[in-house]
């Protein structure tokens, strides 16, 4: 169970970017966060994991405060949370692999790690991950030559090897067709549903949110506007909608639209 | 008419008319186009005549330096250079009445002039600079033949790459040149070794008629010789009391003979001419002697081409040592010179600020220059040309490094941090992998350029081959030079080849 207690965020050029968010996330939950470009999406899933540093506030995770641990307990932290970025973030000049074995760094010495020395075990167990997710034959061939939707199932394979129990997904499909978006939001659920994780996402179509969400929240400005479980989004009204989106927006499904158009 | 419709129409509004802006324009070019509002036309204009008509002048008066008096100069130039002199001033006048029609058309028509105006003062600096770069296609012409020798020399040079052991079979007698003193016995046939009988054994040298300066020839001597490899040409020399050797002359021609079929010859040689010394005193004996030579055993390659592959190795090593210290003293500098690292605060922004404009300096003084600065610092020699491609190499590598710096992607970064990994593992997995590449592209690219500038660098006393080549050009030994350039040719392609791949595959 993560609880998010108070949460701020003000950047160094003072644009605050969370405004005291609180909420809760149960453990198996798929929960997406939604709000417009610019709403604090990526700021609120990347202060989970401490790649930003919240301002204020507590993020109490298995009964320990993420938001005041050590650098040193950061490490095993963040291994517990695998991160899918929007721009699948791989190293382009990398092999598949070597991006892959990039998720086990947080369990191996620095030592053998910088020498590519990796224990047996680790070894198979990317493997394993790349046969999952359907990568086998492009194990070794660089990231840069892999498709969108291989390289976001490289990513999430990266994720695996951190043996996560929480999924940070910032817009994992944003760059991805609609096709594929299913593809990968696929994945996620497999993840979720057969292997128990949590997963944190956000996501911008209405549609790929009602097929996917078990919860939502909604983000406007920086603090939480909207809250609601599947069945709440199923019945979710135009009005609430706008609530999240603003005034110009319109139920959109994955094609084109004009939040992705707002988007930037 | 297509350029016509792609001149925007510009609004000239304007209480002059169209004749008083060319009259104005006719009285000080650009004035015109400046009082109906084409300011910058008009400076620009006015700026572009004046610094013509300027040069124009200092020609003429440096063309007739020596006269007194600007009409005796403007006699002497027209004297010296009619066409110039003439060329110049038609288009001077050109230009004029261009600018002066310029400004009228830019008030009658609301259009800003065509380009004509400039390409007239194009002509007129092409005509210019003509003169001032002393062009001589005339000379370069009729000339041309004496450029020939030494240039297919250059182009040729194998001739001076390989030379033989050379087997030497040798006859000498005895030559007494001088009244007093025992006449020599003259030599007797051998059994088995080259000999040479000369006869008589004494006579007169050839001298100099003191009034005419005529030659006097000497004695006559008759040389036999026996036992020499057959049919072969057999050179004869002479060898004075001093011990100077040299190959007789007659007529012109050396003298030789040619060996019979059993190795003997005949002939006859006139003593040569030698200014004997007045101070010497005795009896003077000279020696004469029959030479054959032969290239014997397998080629060799001769000292020119042992010294230029010794200064080709030392010119690549050269470029690789400048390069390796380059490449270690401008990686730290390059963070410094990185916006995305050095982008924190005010200070470190100083800093970068400050590094970019040092190294923008140091990029921008040839390596030539520095290497005249090295050989003062370090002394002549291929150190000093390191320091100097060192110094450049420095300053050229921390700016594509930078930027190689600057174009690394965070995200990557970013999620290898998401993983738990500590600040190495993240530089080891997700900073260096997209550095690496440029880095070692750059790297490669600068020794390229390292070799190819020390091949040159020795011509200011740094080292390498440059230092080779140019003792050779001023030695005017063309065949050696031609060597010396036919490998760094070779060298700089191949490894420009070499360098082009290395990076395509890396890109
Ligand atoms: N490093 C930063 N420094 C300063 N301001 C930032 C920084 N990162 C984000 N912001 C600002 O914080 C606010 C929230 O940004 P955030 O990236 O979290 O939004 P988002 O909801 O993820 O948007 P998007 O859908 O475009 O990804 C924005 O106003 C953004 O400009
Ligand atoms: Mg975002």
């Amino acid at each position: 169970m993560i609880e998010i207690k108070n949460l701020s965020k003000t950047y160094a050029d003072g644009t605050q970017a969370l405004k005291d968010v609180s909420f809760t996330v149960e453990d198996g939950q798929f929960l997406v966060v939604i709000g417009l470009s610019g709403s604090g999406k990526s700021t609120l899933l990347r202060c989970i994991n401490r790649l930003v540093e919240p301002t204020e506030g507590q993020i109490i995770w298995n009964g320990t405060d993420i938001a005041a641990a050590e650098i040193a307990d950061l490490r095993k932290i963040r291994r517990s949370f695998g991160m899918i970025f929007q721009h699948f973030n791989l190293v382009k000049r990398s092999t598949v692999l070597t991006n892959v074995m990039a998720g086990r760094l947080g369990y191996v010495s620095t030592a053998k790690s910088i020498f590519h020395r990796f224990p047996k075990g680790d070894r198979d167990m990317a493997a394993a991950a790349i046969e999952r997710l359907g990568l086998t034959d492009q194990t070794n061939k660089l990231a840069r030559e892999l498709s969108g939707g291989q390289q976001q199932r490289v990513g999430i394979a990266r994720a695996l090897m951190q043996e996560p129990q929480v999924i940070l997904a910032d817009e994992p499909v944003a760059s991805l067709d609609p096709v594929l978006a299913h593809t990968i939001l696929g994945y996620l659920e497999q993840l979720n549903q057969e292997d128990g994780m949590t997963v944190i996402c956000s996501l911008h179509y209405l549609d790929l949110i009602q097929r996917y969400a078990s919860h939502v929240i909604g983000l406007r400005d920086g603090r939480i506007v909207w809250q609601g479980d599947s069945a709440a989004i199923q019945t979710m009204t135009d009005k609430e909608f706008k609530d999240i989106y603003g005034e110009e927006a319109e139920r959109v499904s994955a094609g084109r639209s004009a939040t992705e158009a707002d988007r930037g | 008419m297509a350029e016509r419709t792609l001149q925007s129409r510009i609004e000239v509004k304007t209480k002059f008319s169209p004749p008083v802006a060319g009259v104005a324009s006719f009285v000080l070019p650009g004035l015109g186009q400046m009082i109906v509002g084409q300011v910058y036309r008009g400076i620009l204009l006015l700026l572009a005549f004046g610094s013509g008509l300027g040069i124009y002048v200092w020609r003429i008066a440096e063309i007739g330096r020596r006269e007194v008096g600007f009409g005796a100069k403007f006699g002497k130039a027209i004297d010296l250079e009619p066409m110039f002199f003439i060329l110049s001033l038609v288009v001077l006048v050109i230009v004029w009445l261009l600018i002066a029609y310029d400004a009228y058309r830019c008030v009658q028509q609301g259009k800003r002039g065509g380009s004509g105006v400039f390409l007239s003062i194009l002509a007129m600096f092409f005509v210019l600079g003509w003169q001032i770069s002393q062009i001589d296609v005339v000379r370069m012409v009729r000339e041309a033949p004496d450029a020939l020798p030494p240039l297919s020399k250059v182009l040729w040079p194998w001739k001076a790459a390989i030379e033989y052991d050379i087997e030497k079979e040798l006859g000498d007698a005895r030559i007494l040149a001088t009244e007093e003193g025992d006449i020599p016995v003259p030599n007797v046939p051998l059994a088995d070794e080259p000999y040479l009988i000369a006869t008589p054994t004494q006579g007169e040298l050839s001298t100099q008629d003191p009034d005419t300066g005529e030659l006097i020839p000497g004695t006559i001597l008759t040389l036999v010789g026996g036992n020499f490899r057959p049919n072969i040409e057999t050179a004869i020399w002479w060898k004075d009391p001093n011990g100077n050797e040299f190959q007789i002359r007659q007529e012109g021609q050396y003298v030789s003979a040619v060996t019979d079929d059993q190795g003997a010859f005949r002939i006859e040689v006139i003593m040569p001419y030698r200014l004997t010394p007045p101070s010497a005193v005795g009896p003077l004996y000279h020696d004469v002697f029959a030479l054959q030579t032969r290239e014997i055993g397998r080629p060799k390659a001769s000292e020119a081409l042992r010294l230029t592959v010794e200064r080709m190795i030392e010119t690549i090593f050269m470029g690789m040592m400048a390069t390796f210290f380059g490449i270690i003293l401008s990686i730290p500098v390059s963070f410094l010179a990185a916006r995305n690292i050095m982008g924190g605060s005010r200070i470190t922004m100083g800093i970068y600020f400050l590094t970019r404009t040092i190294m923008n300096i140091i990029r921008s003084i040839e390596p030539l220059i520095w290497a005249l600065i090295a050989v003062v610092w370090v002394g002549l020699g291929p150190f000093a040309g390191i320091v100097a491609l060192t110094i450049h190499s420095i300053a050229a590598l921390t700016k594509l490094y930078s930027e190689a710096i600057e174009g690394i992607d965070p995200g990557p970064i970013e999620a290898v941090r998401a993983t738990g990994a500590n600040t190495l593992q993240t530089i080891m997995y997700g900073v260096i992998p997209q550095m690496i590449s440029p880095f070692i592209s750059f790297s490669i690219y600068r020794w390229d350029i390292n070799v190819r500038m020390s091949t040159i660098i020795g011509l200011v006393g740094g080292g390498g081959i440059g230092f080779l080549l140019v003792q050779y050009i001023r030695l005017l030994d063309y065949r050696s030079a031609g060597i010396a350039v036919w490998f760094i040719a070779v060298t700089v392609a191949i490894l420009d080849y070499v360098s082009a791949e290395i990076r395509a595959r890396l890109i």
